[in-house]
């Protein structure tokens, strides 16, 4: 009987609820660009994780003097830096630490902003009005000086630190964004049938009000996850990101400020600004795909 | 006794304004409502959009907040929201005007339904379905449908998925809010007989808000009238429509439709006249604000708003 019921409902799950899914995988096939967007970003990610997970990074972070500059060849890949440092396994590390740095921050500071979005929406008046100043408070504080600070003070801080600090500041976003529509939605009657029906504010927000925005959190999530990638190569470029024994795109970047690397040895910066420049493209066009096939008006497919 | 009765009912908006957003007037959705309704009753509430109707049902379960008066469910004050036990919100249920909008699209009906029961009751899986099976059962749909999602349903089942969730915690009183006005007429003669064949079996009482004479006159025991947030006319279904007091109620009655084609000139004639007495008369029956004046009796339960004479 148990048996029969769970073959049942994963039925009707397959045929009727992923209409969703379906339109977004017909939205996906219609709009070529996302759809080579997806697969070349799955395939840098597993790439990326796995080549990372055999590479030993005190190797590649190891100075070596014999081998300064070096161009592309057998031995390294794509050459090495003026430590001598293999350019290949700090591109694949550094690519490893920005998209953990962009998932991390993004479902963080997704958790923070969508919960205080909707409480913020939900309950309205004076709670909204209090919750809205604390928000403000935090956007008027200047970020990036705020984060180098910290850094500065910080001596030795790892990636989960260096997301928690960014987290702090990029939740305020979202939560406005999820606040709008939580403000709306509390006024429909399934919510007020809801409270009629004696279920608590608590529960109504989180399975009543939250599945019904789900789409608009996906769409903002991916289209955050794209920014979130290039935050700590931008740091790392100015030289408040991670230390030079953590490999870091925006470190490689950095090299380019040198003229006689950014002429002579293309091989030291070209695959970081490239990474950079694909991660992000391809997660963005991913998410337009995404926004689009949430908006009836917008699909192609 | 009443199961519920309700003392000089005012519920007023605030209409903010300036800089500094203070409120510098209100709006009346209620003004100073009274009524009572007997166990197993249903009491119908009458009036144009506007009038207030739907904010007076939506103040008694507690959706609106009560600027004054009061609300008693068999004999206890619940007012105040903070009063109201669990056991006396639990037999006040509502019946929503929109079936579209009031089923939530992301939840199956047998989420739907079961929500007030996960609330109120302590029902394993097993028991809880087969609850929610036998409510489908009972308003007319079929009990595979569990599975199915609100947007697989039209629109008369929809309501009835609504009446199912109402009806599911057997409460006491039921606030049918416009229940079948977003309907097709020969659903509507489906949902409202379906109604009242359940509250013959669960022994209900409706507080049944409507702007349909038709259809209030079909279901309700009681009538009463509103216009601007006040009561206009008050009285039991034969006074309501036989006698009407008020000019206002006169006007409504006379526009109900009749079907025979051989009585339209003479209802064409009559409702000229009604509409001539309401244009003549308009300033002796409401007063220089255009609201209605208080209630007095003229028999033991017809109430009509007629201003003070000399």
């Amino acid at each position: 009987m148990e048996m029969n019921n769970m073959n049942m409902s994963s039925q009707q799950d397959s045929a009727k609820s992923p209409s969703g899914l379906k339109i977004l995988w017909r939205e996906l096939v219609r709009d070529k660009l996302a759809l080579v967007s997806l697969i070349l970003l799955i395939l840098i990610i597993v790439f990326v994780y796995g080549v990372s997970f055999i590479m030993d990074e005190k190797e590649i972070v190891k100075v070596d003097l014999f081998a300064i500059h070096e161009p592309p060849s057998e031995e390294f890949i794509l050459g090495t830096d003026y430590g001598g440092r293999d350019v290949f396994g700090q591109l694949i590390i550094g690519t490893r630490n920005s998209l953990s740095i962009g998932f991390i921050v993004t479902l963080l500071s997704g958790m923070i902003g969508i919960t205080f979005g909707l409480i913020a929406g939900f309950f309205g008046g004076h709670i909204d009005n209090v919750l809205m100043r604390i928000l403000d408070f935090f956007q008027v504080l200047p970020f990036i000086m705020l984060v180098i600070v910290f850094v500065s003070i910080v001596p030795n801080y790892t990636i989960l630190a260096f997301s928690l600090i960014f987290t702090a500041f990029s939740w305020m976003g979202i939560a406005r964004l999820i606040r709008s529509k939580a403000l709306q939605e509390k006024e429909l009657d399934y919510v007020q049938a809801s409270r009629t029906l004696g279920t608590s504010n608590f529960k109504i927000i989180f399975r009543e009000v939250m599945p019904n925005i789900s789409s608009l959190i996906i769409v903002t999530l991916t289209l955050n996850l794209a920014s979130n990638i290039g935050l700590e190569s931008g740091l790392s470029f100015l030289g408040f990101g991670f230390p030079e024994s953590t490999p870091s795109l925006g470190t490689l970047l950095s090299y380019a400020t040198n003229p006689q690397t950014l002429e002579h040895r293309w091989w030291i910066w070209v695959p970081a600004a490239v990474m950079i420049l694909v991660l992000m493209l391809a997660v963005r066009n991913v998410g337009e795909a995404l926004r689009r096939a949430t908006d009836a008006r917008q699909r192609r497919g | 006794m009443a199961i519920l009765e309700v003392e000089d009912l005012k519920i007023y908006f605030p209409i903010k304004a300036g800089i500094f957003n203070r409120t510098v007037d209100h709006i009346k959705a209620v003004d100073g409502v009274s009524f009572a309704i007997e166990e197993g009753k249903t009491y119908g509430l009458v009036g144009e959009s506007g009038s207030g109707k739907t904010t007076t049902g939506r103040g008694i379960i507690g959706l609106e907040h009560i600027t004054a008066g009061s609300v008693k469910f068999n004999g206890k004050d619940i007012t105040n929201k903070k009063k109201k036990t669990k056991a006396i919100s639990r037999d006040i249920q509502m019946i929503f005007q929109d079936p579209y909008s009031s089923l939530n699209p992301r939840k199956r009906v047998r989420d739907i339904i079961a929500e007030p029961l996960r609330n109120y009751e302590n029902l394993t899986k097993q028991e809880e379905k087969k609850r929610v099976q036998e409510l489908l059962e009972l308003v007319g749909l079929s009990p595979e449908s569990i599975l199915k999602y609100p947007h697989e349903f039209s629109g008369g089942q929809r309501q009835r998925i609504g009446i199912a969730r109402a009806i599911a915690l057997k409460p006491k009183l039921i606030i049918a809010d416009e229940p079948v006005s977003a309907l097709d007429v020969s659903v509507q003669a489906q949902v409202l007989n379906f109604m009242q064949d359940i509250q013959k079996e669960l022994g209900l009482t409706y507080l049944f808000i409507s702007h349909d004479l038709g259809i209030v006159k079909h279901m309700c025991d009681d009538i009463a009238i509103m216009y601007k947030g006040r009561y206009v006319e008050q009285g039991t279904k034969e006074e309501i429509f036989n006698h009407p007091q008020h000019i206002y109620t006169k006007r409504l009655v006379s526009a109900i439709p009749d079907i025979d084609p051989s009585n339209r000139e003479k209802l064409f004639q009559f409702r000229q006249e009604v509409q001539e007495e309401y244009d003549e008369s308009y300033n002796e029956y409401f007063d220089s604000e255009g609201l209605a004046y208080s209630l007095k009796p003229i028999s033991e339960t017809h109430l009509v708003a007629l201003p003070e004479k000399g």
